[in-house]
């Protein structure tokens, strides 16, 4: 059965592409037949003509018979098919003005999905560029080099496993001095993703050692960018923070590390063999690959057991471990995920909007060619095949949509990578790819063929006789077809007030975040980042000297007031060590709280006008050799320092070595947003530069205010910059302002995208209402003609109209209520400081949704009221 | 895919293809022939329509039970051959088969009293 059909199908391929041949030889058959029946009539002794006639007689209907093969010759269904999709062009194309709306309409909703499933695709359903990337897990918290070389050891759990830690670096091997992203590693962390290098090899576990040699990996934009591809790179050197790198090694071009871009990769061992060798600096992101057959969870029973043993081990630092693993694309984008699932859910509301639109489009329309139909039907047109032909329009309809959804969606995901926030930047590869092409058609298809159907199914689900009866009185005609539209029109507005709700809760979640005070004033504040080289500023002296250097230069310019912090507020930087009080009660060691420190220089909370409630700023008297002094923010005294008076009191970090090496307390600052607006500040300690022991932190930020905007002040910046050491680059130059703003990225493109789809579905079920308004007024020509004849004033035409409107709108919205009372929960992490249900904005939507629809109602109601009663009694 | 317009020669078509095939069973002949072929055979009592004709070898060319193939008819005209395939060949022992014990069970149905 099976081969006969493929042997078939095989002949009438063929077949389609020799029509012409397949016709003549038809004809030719026949030719030959009906000659060899003539030549045996005129054998027979009947006359030439006769005989041919006689043979034509006894051949039959010879066009029914050739009509027949040829038919067998060819897919019938398929062509019928195909004429279906030519006669709907057609119609299409006659109306011009319908085809376009409806086209449009689906484009909107098609072209929003498009758009966001683009970025769903890209960050929640592309797999990650690693090998099995799903046996990788991602460590929670981060943790220190010997401890993962501990865990390495000790582990059946995981084959393989690394950290990273991603810094500036100084490349000054270039024409200027450039900062690059240093991606600080142990040599098992490329191991495990098990990416191979595009040439060479990656840093061995011999050479990852203290006082290993200085071999650099390269990725490869790096090795584009600044050594212009050079194919013989490796065993050459370059210059990274004032230290000579060998390369061995350049990555593939999609190689990404899992949370943050890094430029070249380095041995911590090799590069920072002290920091290497702290067990208490838990600074490495790190990463582990399971072993065939281990599942999280007995990795996750190991390392409980591991965590245990570690305190036991180490007390001073390794006490409250708690090591988490989460898969690897969890860890990744699991800040993302509800965000991109309440927007795909938003999205997918504005498709069901335009979706019902379409579909009341597509039954006005088929209850104005209802009569063309029934007199089809009459004639003997089958049910089946007028379906089959209204939804052939609805699919092609659908189709168009979706192209035209996907030029849209083309505009609006580079709309959505430029606003694209930073937990989205590891991303590239958001793009219109096959999956999102298989998308859109898919919906598109599923569009035409779900919300064509009703349409196509009410207008031939008629008894004939009563539709001609009832077309021909031109009375409110279609009314099955009507409550469908009725109905889709209410689903519209519930729908949109659910969206809107959304957006609208964001908004004030959005606009309350904004008016959280910092702590500061960010306004006409220049900030720009430093870092010292480490062959140069090794120590801390050098590193004060060069600050004070600067600090004075920039100070003497005209108009500016400089100070330097080493993290500013709202960056991503944060640095939390745990904290001592001396006289404070006693705690455990290795449990004491954590507080976030900074260092300073300069007046920097005057320059940041961050009020000192107590005691002094520092002054340029706390330098090295002097007293040790601190300046606590007031939740660090609320929580540590209670009933006491700060001023005066002693603090140190933990993990100084004895003897203590107390800090004066010396003021107390008003507390400052240092993670994100949303939270509350956490307990803080300021010191100065100069009195740091911490050579390490070699980095800075500079912050210039202004009394307002300063043309050039940035270039007069680097040039003094420069004046003190022509080799250090400055990078991130950003307004105050600007830092805020990025800290807000992510609210903002939530809320930006959210709102976009509610006023796209506000517009859509605006129109919506409009049109099926403006359609029943047309078709109640007759009636409201009858009602003024006999005396209805405006008044009373125009409540008629409306209030059928209003109905359905107030129908909807209701539901809508409903419905969102019960959604707005999915978003309660996007909010800040208002709750799912906060009954204002819930107010505020509904009316702003009456509003809309009673608009919406109103034009077509004016219309009504121009009716002239001797025109309209006279229509149809 | 299913053949919309019915067939006024349906109820003999299954009777058609086998005498078509039976006629191919002694060599390729052309549609004229096998019509002729049939009348003869018959004693003149089979009249094959040609209407009904050429569908039937068109489609039994379809389901691969028949070949074709252009040649020189014996007056020297273009005429198209049909021959019978290999599993037309099977196909018209089955059918043969099948016809036997229909008809034979048919009369022996008519025989009884």
């Amino acid at each position: 059965m099976l081969s006969e059909w493929r042997n078939k199908t095989v002949l009438r391929l063929k077949a389609l592409f020799r029509r012409k041949q397949l016709d003549r030889d038809m004809e030719d058959e026949v030719a030959f037949h009906l000659s060899m029946a003539e030549q045996k009539n005129l054998e027979n002794g009947l006359g030439p003509i006769e005989s041919r006639h006689a043979a034509c007689r006894q051949f039959g209907n010879c066009g029914l018979a050739k009509e027949r093969t040829r038919d067998m010759w060819t897919f019938a269904a398929f062509e019928s098919f195909l004429s279906d999709i030519r006669f709907g062009v057609r119609m299409l194309v006659k109306n011009p003005g319908f085809s376009l709306v409806a086209v449009f309409t689906l484009a909107l909703g098609i072209g929003a999905n498009a758009a966001i499933f683009s970025v769903i695709n890209g960050v929640l359903l592309n797999p990650l560029p690693y090998k099995d990337p799903e046996r990788i897990v991602a460590m929670r918290p981060n943790d220190s080099p010997p401890n993962l070389v501990d865990i390495q050891r000790e582990t059946r759990s995981f084959s393989q496993g690394g950290g990273i830690n991603v810094k500036n670096m100084d490349y000054t091997s270039g024409t200027e001095p450039m900062q690059v992203r240093g991606g600080y590693v142990n040599a098992g962390f490329l191991e495990t993703l098990g990416v191979p290098p595009m040439l060479g090899r990656i840093i061995s576990p011999e050479e990852d050692v203290k006082g290993g040699p200085r071999f650099v990996v390269l990725s490869y934009s790096f090795w584009q960018n600044f050594l212009s591809s050079d194919p013989q790179v490796l065993g050459k050197t370059i210059a990274l923070s004032g230290n000579d790198y060998t390369v061995i090694g350049v990555m593939p071009p999609n190689f990404v590390p899992p949370r943050e871009h890094a430029d070249v990769f380095v041995s911590l061992s090799a590069a920072y063999p002290d920091e290497a060798s702290e067990r208490d600096l838990h600074f490495m992101h790190a990463y582990w690959r399971l072993n065939p057959g281990m599942t999280l969870a007995q990795a996750q029973a190991e390392m409980s057991a591991m965590d245990h043993r570690l305190a036991g081990l180490y007390p001073d630092s390794e006490t409250d471990r708690r090591t988490v693993f989460l898969p690897l694309q969890e860890s990744l984008t699991g800040s993302v995920r509800p965000a991109l699932l309440v927007l795909f859910g938003a999205v997918g509301f504005v498709l069901l909007i335009a979706c019902a639109n379409f579909a009341g489009l597509l039954m006005a329309r088929a209850v104005a060619r209802r009569q063309e139909l029934v007199i089809r039907t009459a004639l003997g047109a089958g049910k089946s095949r007028l379906i089959c032909q209204a939804l052939t329009e609805s699919v092609l309809l659908a189709i168009a949509g979706g192209g035209a959804g996907l030029l849209l969606a083309r505009l609006g995901i580079s709309l959505l990578l430029s606003l694209k926030p930073a937990a989205l930047d590891r991303f590239n590869s958001i793009h219109l790819d096959v999956h999102v092409l298989f998308f859109v058609f898919g919906i598109s298809l599923l569009t035409g063929v779900v919300f064509g159907t009703a349409p196509a199914w009410s207008v031939t689900n008629l008894n004939s006789a009563e539709s001609l009866k009832d077309g021909a009185r031109g009375s409110t005609s279609g009314q099955s077809a009507n409550l469908l539209r009725k109905s889709l029109v209410t689903a519209e507005f519930a729908i949109a007030l659910v969206l809107l709700v959304g957006a609208g809760l964001l908004i004030k979640g959005f606009s309350r975040l904004r008016s959280v005070s910092p702590g500061f004033n960010p306004q006409h504040v220049m900030t720009m980042h430093l870092q010292l080289p480490e062959a140069r500023y090794a120590k801390i002296p050098r590193q004060t000297q060069f600050r004070v250097q600067v600090l004075e230069r920039l100070n003497a310019l005209p108009r500016a007031e400089a100070a330097m912090v080493m993290d500013l507020p709202l960056s991503p930087n944060y640095v939390d060590p745990r904290v001592v009080v001396d006289g404070g009660p006693p705690v455990a060691a290795g449990a004491e709280p954590r507080a976030q420190t900074n260092s300073v220089m300069g007046n920097y909370f005057h320059v940041m006008q961050i009020p000192i409630r107590a005691g002094r700023e520092f002054t340029p008297m706390d330098r090295e050799g002097q007293p040790l002094v601190a300046i606590v923010n007031e939740e660090f005294v609320k929580e540590r320092l209670p009933h006491r008076n700060p001023i005066g009191a002693r603090i140190d970090w933990t993990r100084a070595p004895e003897p203590q090496r107390w800090m004066t307390i010396v003021g107390v600052a008003a507390d400052v947003k240092d993670s994100s607006l949303g939270e509350p500040a956490d307990p803080a300690v300021y010191t100065p530069f100069s009195q740091s022991e911490q050579a390490w932190r070699r980095w800075m930020t500079l912050v210039l205010r202004t009394s307002g905007p300063v043309p050039g002040l940035v270039d007069e910046v680097k040039k003094q910059v420069w004046s003190v050491d022509s080799q250090i680059p400055v990078s991130d130059i950003l307004s105050m302002e600007d830092v805020m703003a990025v800290s807000l990225a992510q609210q903002r493109f939530n809320l930006l995208l959210l709102a976009l789809f509610a006023v796209l579905a506000l517009v859509l079920a605006g129109v919506g209402i409009y049109g099926l308004m403006a359609y029943s007024v047309s078709q109640r020509t007759h009636e409201i003609g009858v009602r003024v004849a006999i005396g209805a004033q405006r008044r009373d035409v125009l409540r008629l109209v409306v209030r059928d409107g209003a109905k359905l709108a107030l129908f909807g919205i209701v539901i809508g209520i409903a419905a969102a009372l019960g959604l707005t929960r999915l978003m309660a992490s996007m909010l800040f400081e208002v709750t799912p249900t906060d009954p204002v904005t819930f107010a505020a939507v509904a009316f702003l949704l009456a509003f809309v629809a009673l608009l919406a109602c109103y034009i077509p109601a004016r219309r009504a009221t121009r009716v002239d009663p001797m025109v309209a009694l006279r229509y149809e | 895919m299913k053949e919309k317009r019915e067939n006024p020669g349906d109820l003999l078509q299954g009777t058609l293809d086998l005498l078509i095939m039976k006629a191919l069973a002694r060599g390729s002949m052309h549609g004229y022939g096998v019509a002729e072929w049939i009348h003869q055979t018959s004693d003149d009592v089979l009249k094959v329509e040609e209407g009904a004709l050429y569908p039937a070898l068109h489609r039994l060319e379809l389901r691969g039970l028949l070949t074709s193939q252009w040649g020189t008819s014996d007056n020297n005209r273009r005429a198209k051959f049909y021959s019978l395939t290999a599993s037309g060949k099977k196909q018209l022992a089955q059918e043969t088969e099948f016809w036997r014990r229909m008809s034979g069970a048919v009369t022996r149905i008519l025989q009884t009293a």
